[in-house]
């Protein structure tokens, strides 16, 4: 019965160990879907690559299928999966901040690591920053403190907040990625770009 | 755009799957029968009489007493504002929402403590959290919470405070009343084994 | 769709929705295995706060926002799961860049501007990205992707709040991409 270890089935070093693993084939999957290029990241916003839209929302459908039907099998009791605490605030700010670094920078952390393990310096200079970044906030904490732990909501689940089953909520959110997948594909079209 | 439609069909009737299936209610983790021995050896349903006690004389309203023994001994005498849920009954369908959440603190008693654990140990195999056993049940409760033994002169401190609360709570809870003792329980001692918050491994994550 | 201009012989991108299926069963082995998401932020996070310990012992209480990471981390920041999972990241990624034959040390540039440019950018996207990762607990794996595959209301928040923000601000920025 999953989740592995927080179920104490594997030690916490296996647990490590497996989380090497697992990161390979995150990095290997990013990269070879073209995460590690910034240009076609940020394609998205201007319409002529929406690799990150497609990536992403098909990554989160497949895995939010794949917990629910593990759930109903019983193979795995969700209650011990790590669900994001929702602090309303800081989670807006915080990403609007983000935001403007993507559209600036060009990567998010994950990708950015992609790209400079395939060489790319752009991406080595935004994990620079990345650590000044993270080295700031901790330094001017006493700050944002008050804004850090506004509003906590505890976790709740988007599906319980609508009033909808899990996996009501699913197939909402199947149709409209596969609504947003036609209207990316379309732009696609229109805003044709060379390959990079 | 042929990737496209493949892909929606292929997870449009997932999605239709997921949807219609019944969601479960709670949480729902049933025990090992090893994890079950485990927890019922350590103890950890039981409460303490006084933190009951304590309890009642504050109006906690987080509180829930639940009487396990037969309509008619509940008649007779029960705790203030305890419900009767008669162990031969325990797994009807009206009482599943009252054993089955999180927001009470039930605590199961019976006049030893052999039936309220046995109410225990069901419901707890179930996965149902926040079941307790009131130790000693009843009898230990008339003995030695409505009726305090009196410590003696070279008695610790703190058995002079556990007298005084007694004395204290039993005033407020009223006197004694009809007391009957089922087959195998004997009124254990003091021993106050520490009533923990079940924690259970809380999922841990981060950015 | 992308044309591959035939003169670099790098192998061709994997197709998204294959991609995106392929992440998101990665995404679903890592709760099944550690009941957890993905993420990257965190790591950052992890070696920030043992740099700061490695450099000044003292500084970290000086630090509340590092003080509660390391105590729930004793002994090691560096023994999170996020760090062991980013090692594999670059690793992944080199090895992905390898066999696609796409290592090349560069900076990738809209042909519109300079390199120099690029890199400022770069830094100040980093930056910023980095300060407000912390903020929101997570950046686009950990909050908007993982979150979004447990259905989490704070993960989905910050994905809109980034992806908002972002078009929002893609018209000033457009010089730098198209």
């Amino acid at each position: 019965m999953g989740p592995l270890a927080p179920n104490e089935i594997i030690s916490e070093n296996t647990n490590f160990l497996l989380a090497f693993f697992i990161g390979i084939a995150f990095g290997w999957v990013l990269e070879s879907s073209g995460f590690s290029s910034s240009r076609k990241l940020a394609g998205i916003f201007y319409g002529y690559d929406a690799v990150v839209l497609k990536v992403f929302f098909t990554a989160a459908i497949t895995a939010m299928l794949g917990l629910l039907f593990m759930s109903a099998f019983g193979w795995i009791d969700l209650t011990l999966v790590y669900v994001n605490p929702t602090y309303l605030t800081s989670a807006i700010v915080g990403g609007v901040v983000m935001g403007a670094g993507f559209i600036m920078g060009g990567f998010c952390p994950g990708t950015s690591f992609c790209g400079a393990a395939i060489g790319k310096i752009d991406a080595m200079v935004f994990i620079g920053g990345l650590f000044i970044g993270v080295y700031g906030f901790a330094f001017t904490y006493g700050w944002w403190e008050k804004l850090y732990l506004a509003r906590y909501l505890g976790e709740p689940k988007i599906s319980d907040k609508l009033g909808l089953s899990d996996g009501l909520f699913g197939l909402f959110m199947i149709l409209v990625a596969l609504g947003m997948f036609v209207v990316a594909e379309w732009a696609e079209k229109k805003f044709p770009r060379e390959e990079y | 755009m042929k990737q496209l439609k493949l892909l929606a069909l292929i997870i449009i009737p997932l999605g239709i799957i997921i949807a219609a299936m019944p969601a479960d209610k709670v949480n729902h983790s049933r025990l090992t029968p090893g994890e079950l021995l485990q927890e019922a050896g350590s103890g950890v349903q039981f409460i303490s009489p006084d933190i009951v006690a304590d309890m009642l004389v504050r109006k906690d309203p987080s509180l829930r007493l639940i009487d396990v023994r037969t309509p008619e001994e509940f008649e007779t005498y029960s705790l203030p504002g305890s419900i009767n849920v008669p162990l031969s009954n325990l797994l009807s369908e009206e009482f599943s929402d009252i054993l089955n959440q999180d927001a009470y603190t039930n605590v199961f008693y019976s006049n030893g403590s052999v039936y309220a654990n046995q109410a225990w140990m069901i419901t707890r195999q179930l996965g149902y959290e926040n079941n307790f056993v009131l130790e000693g049940g009843l009898n230990y409760w008339f003995g030695n919470i409505l009726s305090p033994e009196s410590p003696s002169q070279t008695s610790p401190d703190e058995e002079f405070a556990r007298y005084d609360f007694r004395k204290s709570a039993a005033a407020a809870l009223g006197g004694g009343g009809v007391v009957s003792t089922d087959a195998a329980s004997p009124s254990p001692k003091a021993v106050k084994p520490p009533v923990t918050a079940k924690s259970k491994k809380k999922p841990s994550g981060g950015c | 769709m992308t044309i591959n201009t035939s003169k670099d012989k790098s192998r061709k991108y994997l197709n998204p929705y294959l991609g995106g299926v392929l992440l998101g069963l990665v995404l679903l082995s890592a709760n099944f295995i550690a009941g957890r998401g993905l993420g990257a932020s965190g790591a950052i996070k992890s070696v920030v706060a043992t740099t700061i310990g490695t450099v000044n012992k003292d500084a970290i209480g000086t630090m509340p926002f590092m003080a509660e990471y390391a105590e729930s981390h004793s002994g090691n920041p560096m023994k999170s799961w996020l760090v062991f999972e980013m090692f594999g990241v670059i690793v992944g990624g080199f090895l992905s860049g390898a066999v696609a034959g796409r290592l090349k040390l560069k900076v990738e540039h809209s042909p519109k501007i300079s390199s120099r440019r690029r890199l400022i950018f770069a830094l100040a996207g980093g930056i910023l990205f980095g300060f407000g990762s912390q903020l929101g607990r997570g950046c686009t794996s950990g909050s908007a992707l993982s979150g979004m595959a447990v259905l989490s209301l704070g993960g989905f928040i910050t994905m809109m709040a980034i992806f908002g923000t972002a078009y929002a601000l893609a018209y000033f920025f457009r010089k730098n991409w198209i």
